[in-house]
């Protein structure tokens, strides 16, 4: 009978020649499983958007301030042209608590013109901007226009409510059920709510909730964050966004995959 | 085997397998990280970390369940479970990776503490397409930081093995939570039947790994025992080799014969260290020594030699024709009994 290999760690020499022979082919069988899985697990990703998050630049914009109902600075692009940057606050909060020293000197600052340093969120067509520190935003000696609303009727869309800081560059995927808790955190640190939309022939759009009086809402909608919901509201223009006020209780949720993927 | 305890006592094979395992941890980052800029260039070092260590651990925990099952069916694996708890920390600091960069991309930050965020940003806990994956995904790290923080010897011996043994199957739930977690998470989202085809091969291979290992056992427990006057007539001398044992079941107990120089000895089959098969050792100087980490112990009379302390049950053995005889009522561990000759 063969003699049967017997390794004993403190042996020196008890690793036999078949027991070798064997850990080899494991070693490399391993090896082999572990390439297949990083290759499988990185090549089946679903392709991220070409959406920017400038954490490491920052960027000096100034704007015309106004909270409709979310702050927003009116930033001029070209003659006649203008953006309406939404601003966010640091990590997942709202901006309104880095606009408490100014509004200490001015009671309301709707209107005013601001000169804000922060990080740049863009993608398809819209900009945000995380303020980090309350001194970054300066109050200029002037005033300036603020956008008009247009009012566009009731309508009803399909889509999902995002959180705009993560959806328009924060996170990859910042959408969807890998998102969801992350946006609700955001969503419920003040940052509004957005509702991501795409037509039949894929095109984009977005719009900004609030409740039937056109106030910030935030709490009401945590629970339909991030899942396919047809919802029904009053539209409103306001230049480059649109303003949708919705009631909650009218937000049905679909039992279908996002179109927003 | 050893006195006092010592954060890793290192030889040469410990070095090499380490050396093994974080070259291939690099090399799945490096590839992971390779493809997905190449083909997904769009994505954000945040999202790599997160997905390429969490995938990782996955594919490493496929390994470490099958390393169990392969040492049972074939003692030439049992090498690689010598070292196999750094394989599980090595897993665990993937999985933590995975896990804290999540926590801190999903839940800090924000309004309430991030662990309080984990189990209630997301209530839909009656929902099971809606589930919050992540809880199930934080009760698993939990379960594998119990089992990396205890894995050495020093908690082993304190614990005792029954306890460490029970709280290391914790992996089964551990590896349960995480299929739960990525199938309810981000397979709800990045479908694709590659990486669900490559999680639903892995459950079936380490399946099938334990199922082979079981049934091997039960032929093992299945060997023929017969009562004569309270003794139980176990087998022949011939039917043991040299300086090996032959496992009976008696009751719910598992006794190991040895046949060595001329002798024969029974002592309880399960080793005080991890719980190896003392059966399937061999008598080294005189000494059974577990398969496993080569623990010894006597085989006249089950105490590990001086100066260490380990004990296990000894059984007495009637020889009548070369015909074995076993009287089933475990003497106390480290009961010393004359061996039989032959």
């Amino acid at each position: 009978m063969a003699k049967k290999e017997f390794y004993v760690s403190y042996v020196e020499g008890s690793l036999g020649t078949k027991t070798k022979v064997t850990l080899k082919r494991f070693v490399w069988i391993c090896l082999g499983f572990t390439i297949a899985g990083a290759f499988l697990f990185s090549f089946f990703q679903k392709p991220f958007k070409n959406s920017t998050f400038e954490l490491t630049n920052t960027t000096n914009i100034t704007g015309t301030f106004h909270q409709s109902p979310y702050p927003m600075l009116r930033v001029k692009v070209a003659e006649g042209t203008y953006k309406n940057i939404v601003l966010l606050g640091f990590g997942k909060s709202s901006a309104n608590p880095y606009l408490d020293n100014l509004l200490a000197q001015e009671k309301d600052l709707h209107g005013k013109i601001l000169s804000i340093s922060g990080n740049l969120i863009y993608y398809n067509g819209k900009t945000l901007l995380q303020i980090t520190d309350a001194e970054k935003v300066k109050l200029e000696d002037q005033n300036g226009k603020v956008p008009k609303k247009e009012f566009l009727g009731e309508m009803v869309f399909e889509g999902e409510i995002i959180d705009p800081k993560c959806y328009f560059g924060v996170m990859k995927p910042g959408f969807g059920k890998i998102h969801r808790s992350c946006a609700v955190r955001c969503i419920s640190g003040g940052i509004p709510p957005v509702l991501a939309t795409t037509d039949k022939n894929s095109i984009a759009e977005y719009y900004l909730l609030t409740d039937l009086q056109g106030k910030p809402i935030n709490d009401e909608v945590l629970s339909f964050i991030g899942k396919p919901s047809e919802i029904k509201g009053i539209v409103d223009k306001l230049e480059d966004w649109y303003i949708l006020k919705i009631d909650p209780k009218n937000i049905l949720i679909l039992n279908k995959n996002s179109s927003i993927y | 085997m050893a006195l006092d305890y010592k954060l890793v006592i290192w030889n040469s094979f410990k070095k090499q397998y380490d050396k093994i395992i974080a070259v291939s941890m690099l090399l799945y980052i490096v590839v992971f990280a390779i493809v997905t800029f190449t083909f997904n260039p769009e994505s954000s070092i945040e999202t790599l970390i997160i997905r390429a260590f969490g995938s990782l651990a996955i594919v490493m925990l496929h390994i470490i369940l099958a390393i169990g099952p392969l040492s049972r069916l074939n003692d030439q694996f049992l090498p690689i479970l010598y070292n196999r708890r750094h394989l599980g920390v090595s897993m665990f600091f993937a999985a933590l990776v995975h896990g804290g960069f999540s926590m801190f991309q999903f839940h800090a930050l924000g309004d309430v503490h991030p662990i309080y965020s984990l189990f209630a940003s997301n209530m839909d806990y009656n929902s099971l397409i809606n589930f919050p994956f992540q809880v199930l995904g934080f009760l698993a790290l939990l379960i594998l930081f119990a089992m990396a923080a205890t894995s050495h010897d020093f908690f082993l011996a304190n614990l005792s093995a029954r306890v460490w043994k029970r709280l290391h199957m914790l992996v089964y739930v551990a590896y349960v939570l995480i299929i739960a977690h990525v199938f309810l998470g981000t397979f709800q989202q990045e479908t694709s039947p590659f990486t669900i085809g490559f999680l639903i091969l892995g459950f079936i291979t380490i399946s099938g790994l334990h199922l082979a290992a079981a049934f091997k056992e039960r032929k093992t427990d299945s060997n023929k025992t017969e009562e004569d006057e309270g003794w139980i007539k176990v087998c022949t001398v011939d039917e043991i080799e040299n300086d090996r044992a032959k496992v009976f079941k008696l009751a719910n107990d598992r006794v190991a014969i040895f046949k060595y120089d001329g002798k024969l000895a029974a002592i309880h089959n399960v080793c005080k260290h991890q719980g190896g098969p003392l059966g399937e050792g061999k008598i080294i100087d005189g000494c059974v020594t577990c398969p496993w980490h080569g623990y010894q112990y006597l085989p006249n009379n089950g105490q590990s030699p001086p100066p260490y302390t380990e004990k296990v049950a000894t059984y007495q053995l009637r020889l009548k024709d070369a015909i074995i005889y076993i009287n089933p009522n475990a003497l106390e561990e480290g009961t010393e009994v004359e061996p039989v000759y032959f």
